[in-house]
């Protein structure tokens, strides 16, 4: 570590702390990793943290406190660059599954009954982009370790890290796995952001969606072609939400409406 | 009135803090902060499939993650009246092994033992304990390895499934877990020395009483369908609510726990002190060698309890996994009814873990997890206040005293993730 090291800062809120426990799994790069760059504070691994500013901020987990937005803003303000790393900070988790549907307060009594709050008031978990800038994401649940460690060395030198585009579909094919869509069962392949290596697929499973949606998503195409192949439309949105969170909400909303319209 | 105060406990998994209420030298409260936000897991699997659950519940904590998928796929499969084959069963056992030794390895050295050694992090302590922060990096590795080798990657993988795996593990890679797991004891050995050797301050000691499952076949084990309590019951895992008698606390969100009015400890150490005595190898004999009746009184040595667990789940891997490699596939077991109730409980590495649900018309009804963190909380603040009264009294340093209690808190290996997974908790 020089002085002119990269300063970064590695953040949690609302999750499962599953992208900070994938750098800490980069264990045959980890030492060279606090080594490249100036760690200035990371909580979960060590207790002389610096408060100040940094290069970048990478940043894990949804939005759901009001003392976590502030935080959150502070953070963006000391960071020349604000990374969100994992489908929680990406597009809010499986906590914002069901975001937008009017109903938080009442799943919120389910769970608090109507329990005073002293702390910091709690809201529905939302992503981290839906409250301030954000320079890139790199989804994942967890982030790959080769992603994450293939962004890191881009975005500390300046250069964007070109994650894949399409969706995870392509990685299944590279693997020559069987289609499990034409198979007849849901698979949410065709709407997740690729990264993985196409895991459940290639263990006989149907992809669960948990990289989040991919670019130029097309919800209708799988939503039509899975309720062709009989499923309950309930159980295709149930499934199409369970990880898209804020990416899903209001094209789901979309395939909503006319059925709400034929009430 | 005076508070002392640590907003951001370093190097636990979770968003958690310390605060000591002080009315001039006396201790009014001490208490553990979770500022972590709530994500109402429970309420938001009501509704789904129990194969949709499954992908959900492991995202309550990364740590746990395979923990959390066991217990539920348990509780799901008594619920459905699932008998899962006798492949997939032991397929769940090693990777419960493989986290074990993830966890144990991650917590003891890169989060516990910087304390011991007076440095800020593991990778702090490169210059000075290079060997052991690698020892460290190569059993977490291994365990890591377990863990994507049965469930499909590292954190949150998807292979283990209700009736069975979507994929069994091959031979070849279960051959080579069974080398490398030998390769590794001496690690795991050397971790119980370094562990073994430490000072552990008597100031938190104060008796409790110590949960597990109790693991079938009278062997050491990470689940089972009934709880032991250190006072010498057993209680069928059905009956979990009795055991953990959550309750709400007037001033914090935080569902707790007590056992007939006292405050309980689960964990690594639970598990020696209930189980300890059914330990074979080598793990036996460090166990002989370290275990004393301070392990009921003093939270800090969860921390060898772990490392000689590591010993053990080593040992067990080669067999366990050879076992896997001998039998053939089987098919994966289907539900036998689509209404019903069941309870799982694990052994996370932190502890027993609860899943319960309930199923009408093939639907989760009801989902109830507690966790072990929850478990622990009462426990955790009830040593950290004797610790500090005591510190106090002996006219100790406000910064020693929540150092000490740091330590503590940091000796069950608490999950705040898991702890507030539905909760959140702010004293006044």
């Amino acid at each position: 570590m020089t002085k002119s090291s990269p300063k970064i800062g590695i953040y949690g809120f609302t999750g499962c702390a599953g992208d900070q426990l994938m750098i800490l799994n980069c264990e045959d790069q980890l030492v060279d990793l606090f080594g490249a760059v100036e760690i200035r504070s990371f909580v979960m691994a060590k207790s002389d943290n610096h408060e100040g500013e940094m290069d970048v901020a990478f940043v894990e987990g949804s939005i759901s406190t009001e003392a976590q937005l502030e935080h959150l803003k502070d953070i963006r303000k000391r960071a020349k660059v604000l990374v969100a790393i994992g489908t929680c900070a990406c597009w809010g988790g499986p906590q914002a599954m069901k975001l937008d549907d009017g109903k938080y307060d009442e799943r919120y009594k389910s769970v608090y009954g109507n329990a005073k709050i002293t702390v910091s008031k709690a809201f529905e978990a939302q992503p981290v982009d839906a409250f301030v800038p954000v320079e890139l994401k790199i989804p994942g649940c967890p982030i790959d370790k080769g992603e994450f460690l293939r962004s890191v060395s881009k975005v500390v030198a300046g250069r964007h890290p070109y994650l894949y585009p399409f969706p995870v579909c392509n990685e299944c094919k590279w693997k020559e796995n069987e289609c499990i869509l034409t198979a007849g069962k849901f698979c949410a392949g065709p709407l997740t952001k690729a990264g993985c290596g196409a895991i459940c697929p290639s263990h006989n499973l149907p992809c669960v969606g948990c990289w989040g949606p991919t670019d130029d998503l097309n919800v209708g195409a799988e939503y039509n072609l899975l309720k062709e192949k009989g499923y309950n439309p309930e159980e295709i949105l149930q499934k199409i939400r369970k990880f898209g969170g804020a990416g899903v909400v209001k094209l789901v909303k979309d395939l909503e409406k006319p059925k709400e319209a034929k009430k | 009135m005076k508070t002392l105060n640590i907003r951001a406990l370093a190097r636990v998994e979770g968003d958690g803090g310390i605060t000591v209420t002080l009315d001039g030298k006396k201790v009014k409260s001490v208490t553990l902060d979770v500022h972590e936000g709530p994500r109402l897991i429970e309420s938001l699997v009501k509704g789904m499939k129990p194969e949709d659950d499954l992908n959900v519940v492991p995202r309550i904590c990364a740590i746990c993650t395979l923990s959390h998928k066991y217990a539920a796929i348990r509780g799901l499969e008594k619920a459905l009246g699932i008998t899962a084959p006798e492949k997939a069963l032991i397929t769940r056992d090693l990777m419960m092994l493989g986290e074990n030794v993830e966890s144990n390895s991650l917590h003891t050295y890169m989060l516990a033992l910087p304390d011991f050694l007076g440095y800020p992090s593991a990778i702090a302590m490169l210059n000075d304990y290079g060997d052991d922060v690698k020892r460290a990096l190569r059993l977490k590795k291994f365990g890591n390895h377990v863990m994507a080798l049965t469930s499909g990657r590292i954190v949150h993988g998807e292979n283990p499934i209700l009736g069975g795996f979507g994929k069994y593990p091959g031979k070849k890679e279960l051959a080579e877990i069974a080398v490398r797991a030998r390769e590794l004891v001496p690690d795991a050995v050397r971790a119980v020395e370094l562990f073994g050797s430490l000072e552990y301050p008597v100031y938190p000691e104060v008796e409790t009483v110590f949960m597990s499952v109790n693991a079938p076949k009278k062997k050491f084990g990470l689940a089972g369908d009934s709880i032991l309590i250190s006072d010498g019951k057993e209680v069928d895992c059905e009956d979990y609510k009795k055991l953990t008698s959550e309750r709400v606390v007037p001033h914090s969100f935080a569902k707790r726990s007590m056992y007939k009015d006292r405050t309980f400890a689960v964990g690594a150490n639970a598990r020696m002190i209930n189980m300890g005595k059914r330990l074979d190898g080598q793990a036996k004999d460090l166990y002989k060698e370290h275990y004393s009746d301070r392990w009921l009184r003093n939270p800090l040595l969860n921390n060898l309890a772990q490392a000689i667990e590591m010993v053990w789940a080593l040992e067990h891997i080669p067999e366990v996994a050879e076992q896997v490699a001998s039998m053939d596939d089987p098919k994966t077991a289907e539900p036998t009814r689509a209404d019903g109730a069941g309870t799982g409980a694990v052994e996370a590495p932190r502890g027993i873990l609860y899943h319960h649900y309930e199923i009408k018309d093939g639907l989760i009804d009801k989902a109830d997890i507690i966790t072990p963190t929850a478990q622990n909380l009462d426990d955790i603040e009830a040593h950290m206040k004797v610790c500090a009264e005591r510190m106090m009294a002996d006219g100790k340093k406000d910064d020693e005293v929540l150092f000490a209690l740091e330590m503590i808190a940091r000796a069950y290996d608490p999950c705040i993730s898991c702890a507030t997974h539905l909760v959140e908790l702010k004293r006044l």
